[in-house]
């Protein structure tokens, strides 16, 4: 068989849809750690432009993503133990519940703050509140400690796959990963 | 009665002390008005494509104006910087910052105009001075006045805040930040206190 059984195997948008989420997140997490010490300038106003407008993206991108999962499915879990299965969709839930909470409140902070949100330059979004110094100061701690909890869970699921992949070697990772580019491990070539 | 007039010197102190008073407050005791509570001063500006709207906190506007003299009319804006407020902490910051404002060496700006135009049609143009950052240039206000015991004077002024280098360098882009703001004023006015 050259394509596995499709309930094997996330599909080619979910796949798309998770690495291409992820590269954004790091890309956004990387500028984000940085931009905040940037001296005030053209430049830092543009930065954080791109900061706003990548997040709103992921924002969307994490919709599409739920909304596709519900519409086309998702793979049966891989064998293993309840507890693992449990603690692993408990996993999953909090990482999507934070890949929203991170757009959100980075939009709810920009909007309390009275920037205005111009996706790209091209679309420009309501603000979510108006001016206020303590929806702002809240915005601001849940952006932050959002993100540190975020980079926490991601480090664990992303240990958690490798794991998988190279002390068990099941198929957790290579299931996420395009068959041409990943040759699957024993067990998922049934 | 003669024996419980005052002295010369004292009799004349009261008129001495009126006129070193009027000497001391110069063109100020000239204004007929200043500016009472719910009188605003605003200002908008763009940037990254998005209009803001600000407003000073605090300015001190006396006003001389009679419609049917506008030879004698005369009107002093004094504004400090430092009360500027767009609601946004640090879009403020920067507008107060040595790139824009500078409020730390321009601490107050200040607009003067001796020169008015009748417009018709109940509005009036002030040919007025603006002082900011250091710099002067003319700036016209276009106002219409609502007479009555407290006076109203709506104006609107229009202004390139390159031309005071409000926002130099980098910061010159209109893209970014448009050159061109409005300024907008709703004075209640009071009868000035001599």
């Amino acid at each position: 068989m050259s394509t596995p059984p499709i309930r094997d195997r996330w599909g080619r948008v979910h796949q798309l849809l998770h690495w291409g989420i992820a590269a954004m997140i790091l890309g956004l997490a990387a500028v984000g750690l940085w931009m905040t010490g940037m001296p005030n300038s053209m430049d830092k106003l543009q930065v954080y432009a791109l900061h706003k407008s990548f997040g709103i993206t992921v924002l969307a991108l994490v919709l599409l993503r739920l909304g596709w999962r519900l519409a086309a499915g998702r793979p049966p879990a891989l064998p293993g133990p309840a507890w693992q299965t449990r603690l692993a969709s408990a996993m999953h839930g909090l990482l999507y519940l934070l890949m929203l909470a991170m757009p959100l409140s980075g939009w709810l902070y920009n909007s309390a703050s009275n920037f205005p949100l111009r996706w790209f330059g091209v679309v420009t979004l309501p603000a979510l509140s108006g001016p206020s110094p303590e929806l702002k100061a809240i915005a601001g701690a849940v952006h932050e400690w959002g993100f540190w909890l975020l980079a926490l869970l991601v480090a664990v699921h992303a240990g958690a796959a490798l794991k998988h992949h190279l002390v068990d070697r099941d198929a957790t990772l290579a299931r996420m990963l395009p068959r041409a580019l990943f040759p699957p491990p024993k067990d998922d070539a049934r | 009665m003669t024996a419980s007039r005052p002295a010369a010197p004292a009799r004349l102190a009261v008129p001495l002390l009126a006129l070193a008073a009027w000497l001391i407050a110069g063109p100020a005791a000239a204004a007929d008005y200043t500016a009472a509570g719910g009188s605003t001063l605003g200002f908008r500006g763009e940037a990254q494509g998005e209009p803001f709207d600000g407003r000073f906190q605090r300015f001190d506007a006396r006003i001389r104006f009679d419609p049917a003299a506008l030879g004698t009319a005369r009107f002093e804006v004094e504004i400090p910087l430092e009360s500027a407020d767009s609601q946004n902490a640090e879009r403020d910051d920067t507008m107060k910052g040595d790139d824009f404002f500078a409020v730390g060496a321009h601490p107050l700006a200040r607009y003067e105009a001796s020169a008015f135009r009748d417009l018709g049609g109940g509005r009036f143009a002030a040919d007025g001075q603006l002082t900011l950052r250091g710099t002067t240039r003319p700036v016209v206000l276009e106002f219409t006045w609502t007479a009555g015991a407290q006076p109203v004077l709506e104006g609107q002024a229009t202004l390139d805040r390159t031309a005071f280098g409000v926002g130099g360098g980098d910061w010159a882009d209109p893209g970014t930040i448009a050159h061109e703001v409005r300024v907008s004023t709703r004075l209640v006015l009071a009868p000035a206190t001599p």
